[in-house]
């Protein structure tokens, strides 16, 4: 059966499409064969499938042909049912007839022998050739095909349908369509059932030694080939499936040794995507397939089948596992394969399948998830592809220009070395090369990391390539222990592994016999007692490689270093962007950093610098230090030769902030003297530099330093600082901000130049007073040379998890407090009642500190006007203990009072200021500062008639007290305290009596103002003119009652006897006009409560005597008003009363009562003014208001005033008052004596004046 | 031929938190980050392989040649990842529990802050 194999190949490729058999009986054909045809392929048909569920197959293609065509005739019965998804599917039969007659008698039974005979879909088209308008004929038409259908139609099934040339029925196209439908459908059914029954026929004897794959193959991949052609791709794609499932398992059977394949020239192409690479019977081998050619045909099929279902994303992850699972394959038969065999497979199928996949896949078509599959699917095809590239271009001795990143290293160090039967040997004539070779190895420098880092090179071989190459020669000539041995280490190696330790070392000698890849056996035994060095490894590899390749394009990639490096970077980037794609960044980004390490090598540093960034920004990010410290260095170097100084510092103090161990301590030491060097030399832009990583700070720990609102303070910040070595700051500045807003606080500057040790450093700043309120850290600044940079971070303990990502979220401690303003000190006044006036007294300040220290604390004092300290005495001062303070102490200890709890100094007032003792710093102190107040009036008594009071506001004195304390002063305390002096008496007097011999008795009294005992020694009344005292006696009281001790505020009264007299003392130079009353006092009292003697001068102290006081009061004495000159009197009214309308006339009285003096009343003739003075509202007065009257000045002279008046108002009312305007009142008796009322009643009703509302 | 094996804890941030070389063999030194990367670059097979299943033990998600790359994903999305080149999935399964056991106690540490580093 095998042998219909060419045959199967032939009848599928001209054969792709449905036959329709077409039974010419009428000789039709040829005249409706267009229209036929025209509608051709099937627009929408539904067919069944293998599980018989209905699929909508769009535009299948079909093609009519003859039954008399020789494609159909020349069939042997067998050819057809074996092959028979080529022979028709549905049988038409196209008949015309014009006779009832002649249908009867010739075309049925020629019909019915054509439908009988044969198993065939069948079905009649009638076509009628009337003409539309000749009616007979259609009629005639009409009938047969009436006939027709009831003849061959039935219930079950249409088989009939009815074709009018000249005009077709608008649905016969459908129902043409429909039957043939119906037809290939059954048919369809039918051959699946047979082919299905044929291959479990086969499948069962699968495991007897007759069954031969081949047939198997054939009749399945027939079933999928007519699926193919009915265009039930999935039934299709299902079948090669089953078939390459099939396959592995009869060719992973036991037993047989196949041969591989894979040894044409060409097979190091993948083919993996051309079906028809090879033709079958080429790979068949017994009764079955070579492998290396047979599963690239499967997979082939399947990928077309798939991108038939537009389903590209599935060829490539079909594809990809493909690749994987048939390079495990390859790496079996490694031994007997080509050198580098399977590497150059790999790259060629991974290539054919990101270009096959990706000129058939639109993008937006899938769903996101697909879409991004396919991208990672791709990337994982170029990075497949670019690994075994890498491993190639190693062989050929391009080791050394391959970067040595973590991520080549891990690809290619555990990848293990290609496995030859034998390493291929340097070729004769191949001398010349080998120079060439050892002397690029030669000429080759190691790649110097930046900044001198010493770094063992991550390897990128397995195991060393001259070890393993010579190895691999020796083992052929040591025998078949060592080769065993080699088996089992490279099983051991993993999943890429040698030949399993079945193969046995016959076997494998001949697969070494067979093997192209060395000349001679001559040759290799010749050399064999020489192992090859490293350079004769390269070239014989090149050699055996230029063997094995067969696409030029590879081969060429591989000549030169600029062609490996240029594919090298199409690999990358291809990998790299559709990563990207899939969202799978980190495999996307690495392999950016490759890309970036081959733009680094060729001098495009600008993209270089580009890709690292990225790469360190994604290590960064995450947190993956080892690997930073990998790629960081390289992209400093980068940004150091682009000149991009801000990038290189940055790069700089990202690799110190590194981990401490990732790096030497002389690399580091490095890294900072870099950073010092640029930061001293010319910077044409200075730039920020942000050290957060590296130099964080913290407060102390410990509450926060609290300060007073406007108190400068000094603020120690602990700094860590991540320098290898000391570092020199030019200056440091650090912010405070303050918590609840968002103002910028304070700068805190350390101005000097601050070095910073490694680790742990306290520096002290000056804290310039701060508005209140509670700050924290803010951001550190500095100058390195010209270099500024800032610090945020701050870290609560240490550097230590600086790379925490919460450590953002930590609410920060606060460093400082500046509490709200408040009273810090107190000032007041200790006295709460009056002083004397006039006299040095005490006054006591009590300073009281809230809680605040008052070291060093300076009062000015500004005495008011009327007051001046009296700078003939020192300042006191002493501790304040008040009343209340006193009492407890006295009940806690009894008497036993502690003296040193007090203190006591005597200060001095310089320019005003007093400087406050050491020991006042904390505690209450009292300043006792002399004063005097100064009064130059003389304190006046008042008489007893109208007491007046003495205004306070005269005895008022202010001083203005201004304390400085603070740190530095800094602090103001601004006091006006209010002192009150006062006289010690006040002074009033009466006349107790009147003595008929015209003596008077003056009582002046004494009213104590000071809380202070006065003792009255003495007192006399030095008189005013006219007052003489009464007798011969010099007016003072009687001195037996003196001393007279006056308690505070009570009263004393004297009494003085007085006369008047009269011109005794016109003698005297000065007429004076007040009496004095002389007071010879002194005063008991404490200073602290108020007036007490006052403040002696030194000399007197120590004599322990205090002069008498003089206390002089003026006091006033009037001569007693005796008797009035002129008398007034309001004579009544008329007795019916006043009327509102109604004159009237008021009428006075004025009488002189007793002879007017010259000298007293200034009237030279007897003329008297008067006025008459009236409310003008209620009276309307007719006459002279203002006038002289004569008035005889002889005692008793009367005269009348009358003025005619008209009320104006009802009520009670003041009548108008006749004034004597050039007469003293005193001298005027009125009567009535007061102001007094009448009653005007209301106008008669009857009355016509207008009376205003 | 040695057993080696390297362990790390990524946090949910992708930020690793705990690393641990455990295996018999003498770690190779010039292949140091070896691990590091193949697991970094697993992260990314995690993020799609995550979502698929609610099963935190997420088996061999990886093969780097011979290496193996199991993960664990605990509720808050901190990944256990374990490079291995054995693989014996039982015995990392409870390998796994046992660590997620001992991370939450870690976890309840008041002291510790979710997302630092874990130092013993």
């Amino acid at each position: 059966m095998a042998n219909y194999l060419a045959q199967f190949q032939t009848i599928k490729s001209t054969c792709n499409h449905l036959i329709i058999a077409v039974e010419d009986v009428s000789d039709l054909w040829p005249t409706v064969k267009n229209s036929f045809e025209e509608r051709l392929p099937f627009k929408r048909s539904c067919l069944n499938n293998k599980t018989r569920n209905p699929v909508f197959v769009e535009n299948l293609p079909a093609e009519y042909i003859l039954t008399t065509d020789a494609r159909l005739r020349s069939r042997f019965p067998q050819e057809q049912y074996l092959f028979w998804f080529r022979e028709p599917y549905a049988t038409l039969v196209l008949v015309t007839c014009e006779d009832l007659d002649e249908f009867k008698t010739i075309l049925k039974p020629r019909l019915k022998l054509i439908v009988q005979n044969d198993e065939r879909e069948w079905f009649i088209v009638f076509v009628s050739r009337a003409h539309p308008n000749n009616d007979q004929a259609t009629k005639m038409a009409k009938k047969v095909y009436a006939k027709l259908e009831v003849d061959f139609s039935s219930k079950k099934r249409e088989r009939c349908c009815k074709f009018d040339i000249y005009a077709p029925e608008a649905n016969f196209w459908e129902d043409l369509e429909a039957r043939i439908m119906e037809s290939v459908r059954n048919t369809l059914d039918r051959r699946i059932q047979f082919y299905e029954d044929e291959i479990r026929k086969l499948s069962e004897q699968r495991f007897m030694p007759i069954w031969n794959f081949c047939n198997f193959f054939i009749l399945k991949e027939s079933l999928a080939f007519m699926f193919e052609m009915a265009h039930l791709h999935e039934d299709a794609l299902r079948e090669y499936d089953e078939l390459e499932l099939c396959y592995l398992e009869t060719v992973n059977m036991g037993g047989k040794r196949r041969e591989f394949g894979g040894l044409d020239h060409g097979d190091d192409q993948a083919a993996l995507l051309i079906p028809g690479n090879k033709s079958l019977t080429q790979i068949v081998q017994d009764d079955s397939f070579r492998e290396f050619e047979f599963r690239q045909y499967l997979f082939a099929c399947q990928s077309k089948l798939l991108f038939k279902l537009n389903r590209p994303f599935e060829v490539a992850s079909r594809g990809y596992s493909f690749v994987i699972s048939f390079s495990k394959v390859l790496a079996l038969h490694e031994s007997i394969l080509p050198f580098c065999m399977r590497e150059v497979w790999v790259i060629t199928a991974c290539l054919a399948l990101v270009n096959a996949t990706n000129s058939q896949y639109k993008e937006g078509t899938a769903t996101p998830e697909i879409e991004r599959e396919f991208y990672r699917l791709q990337g994982d095809l170029y990075s497949l592809c670019r690994v075994k590239f890498l491993r190639l271009a190693y062989l050929i001795g391009y080791g050394t220009e391959i970067e040595r990143s973590p991520v080549n290293s891990a690809s290619l160090s555990m990848l293990p070395w290609p496995k030859p039967a034998v390493w291929p040997l340097v070729p004769d004539e191949a001398a010349s090369e080998v120079l060439l070779k050892e002397k690029m190895i030669l000429q080759e420098n190691p790649r110097v990391k930046h900044f001198g880092i010493q770094r063992k090179p991550l390897p990128l071989e397995p195991t060393a390539l001259i070890r393993e190459a010579n190895r691999r020669r020796a083992s052929l000539s040591a025998g078949n222990t060592s080769e065993m041995f080699d088996g089992k280490l490279g099983f051991a190696d993993g999943s890429g592994s040698d030949a399993s330790s079945k193969t046995s070392p016959s076997s494998k000698a001949q697969a070494i016999s067979m093997s192209r890849t060395y000349s001679t056996p001559g040759n290799f035994e010749g050399s064999i007692d020489r192992p090859m060095r490293l350079a004769e490894i390269f070239v014989a590899a090149e050699h055996a490689l230029k063997q094995t390749i067969s696409n030029p394009d590879l081969l060429k990639t591989l000549s030169s270093i600029q062609d490996i490096e240029q594919k090298y970077m199409d690999l990358t980037k291809g990998a790299a962007d559709n990563y990207h794609r899939s969202w799978w960044k980190r495999h996307g980004v690495v392999l950016d950093g490759e890309i970036a390490a081959v733009c680094f090598k060729r001098g495009n540093f600008d993209l270089a610098a580009k890709s690292y960034e990225k790469v360190c920004a994604l290590y960064a990010g995450e947190g993956w230090q080892d690997l930073l410290a990998e790629v960081l260095p390289n992209l400093a170097e980068c940004q150091k030769i682009l000149n991009d100084q801000a990038g290189y510092l940055t790069s700089i103090v990202r690799l110190l902030s590194l981990d401490k161990g990732l790096f030497s301590v002389k690399e580091r030491q490095a890294f900072q003297s870099e950073v010092v060097s640029l930061a001293h030399s010319e910077m044409k832009h200075p730039v920020p530099l942000d050290v957060s990583s590296l130099i964080t700070f913290s407060g102390n720990p410990g509450p926060p330093l609290e300060l007073c609102d406007g108190d400068p303070g000094t603020l120690s910040v602990t700094v860590w600082s991540g320098f290898p070595d000391e570092i020199t700051l030019d200056s440091l500045t650090l912010t405070l901000m303050a918590t609840y807003n968002a103002d910028e606080g304070g700068k805190l500057r350390s101005s000097s130049a601050t070095v910073l040790k490694p680790g742990r450093n306290t520096i002290t700043f000056p804290l310039p007073p701060q508005k209140p309120g509670s700050y924290v850290l803010g951001v550190l600044t500095g100058h390195i040379g010209h270099l500024t940079f800032r610090s945020h971070s701050f870290s609560k303990a240490g550097p230590a998890d600086s790379d925490d990502f919460m450590s953002y979220e930590k609410t920060t401690r606060p460093v400082l407090k500046v509490s709200k303003p408040r009273p810090l000190v107190d000032l007041s006044a200790a006295i709460s009642s009056a002083l004397l006036i006039n006299e040095a007294q005490w006054i006591g300040i009590i300073a009281q500190p809230i809680n605040y220290s008052l070291k060093g604390a300076v009062m000015h004092i500004d005495t008011g006007p009327g007051l001046k300290i009296e700078e003939s005495h020192s300042i006191e001062m002493e501790t304040y203990i008040n009343a209340a303070q006193i009492s407890t102490d006295m009940a806690n200890s009894g008497d036993a009072r502690k003296d040193d709890n007090e203190n006591f100094e005597q200060l001095s007032l310089l320019d005003g200021k007093i400087e406050f003792p050491d020991w006042a710093s904390n505690v209450t102190s009292i300043l006792w500062i002399p004063i005097r107040a100064i009064d130059d009036k003389l304190a006046r008594g008042s008489s007893s008639g109208a007491p007046q009071k003495q205004s306070i506001v005269d005895g008022m004195r202010t001083v203005a007290l201004k304390l400085e304390f603070g740190i530095s002063n800094n602090q103001i305390y601004d006091q006006t305290i209010a002192l009150h002096f006062t006289n010690p008496f006040h002074v009033s007097t009466r006349v107790a009596d009147q003595c008929n011999d015209g003596t008077l008795l003056l009582q002046v009294t004494l009213h104590s103002q000071v809380k202070a005992t006065l003792t009255v020694n003495d007192a006399w009344l030095d008189l005013q003119d006219g007052f003489v005292h009464a007798g011969q006696d010099d007016g003072r009281p009687v001195s037996g009652f003196f001393p007279l001790v006056i308690s505070p505020t009570s009263r004393a009264g004297l009494l003085f006897r007085v006369c008047l007299g009269n011109g005794t003392a016109l003698d005297e130079n000065k007429a004076q006009p007040e009496s004095i009353l002389n007071i010879s006092y002194r005063i008991a009292g404490d200073r602290t409560i108020g007036a007490h003697p006052p403040v002696a001068a030194k000399s007197n102290e120590i004599e322990g005597t205090s002069q008498d006081l003089i206390f002089r009061s003026a006091l006033i004495l009037q001569r007693p008003v005796l008797d009035p000159c002129l008398a007034v009197g309001f004579l009544p009214l008329p007795s019916d009363g006043l009327r509102v309308g109604q004159l009237v006339t008021m009428k006075w009285r004025v009488e002189r009562l007793k002879d007017i003096e010259e000298s007293r009343v200034p009237q030279t003739n007897d003329d008297v003014l008067y006025e008459v003075n009236a409310n003008s509202k209620n009276w309307m007065i007719a006459g002279r208001k203002r006038g002289h009257v004569s008035l005889s000045t002889k005692q008793g002279s009367r005269i009348f005033i009358s003025i005619l008046c008209m009320p104006l108002n009802a009520g009670y009312v003041h009548p108008p008052h006749l004034g004597l305007p050039d007469i003293d009142e005193a001298n005027i008796s009125c009567s009535p004596a007061g102001p007094h009322l009448v009653c005007v009643l209301p106008p008669a009703l009857s009355s016509s004046f207008c009376i205003p509302a | 031929m040695t057993t080696t094996a390297c362990f790390i804890i990524v946090s949910r941030n992708d930020i690793p938190i705990y690393e641990a070389e455990v295996g018999s063999a003498a770690k190779r030194e010039d292949a140091a980050q070896l691990p590091q990367f193949i697991l970094q670059a697993a992260l990314d097979i995690v993020q799609d392989l995550a979502w698929t299943t609610s099963a935190m033990f997420l088996k061999a998600i990886d093969k780097f040649n011979d290496l193996v790359v199991s993960v664990y994903v605990t509720a808050d999305r901190t990944r256990f990842m374990l490079l291995l080149d054995s693989r014996s999935d039982d015995g990392i399964k409870s390998f796994f529990q046992e660590v997620h056991e001992l991370y939450i106690k870690s976890l309840l540490n008041p002291l510790y802050l979710p997302g630092s580093r874990i130092t013993s």
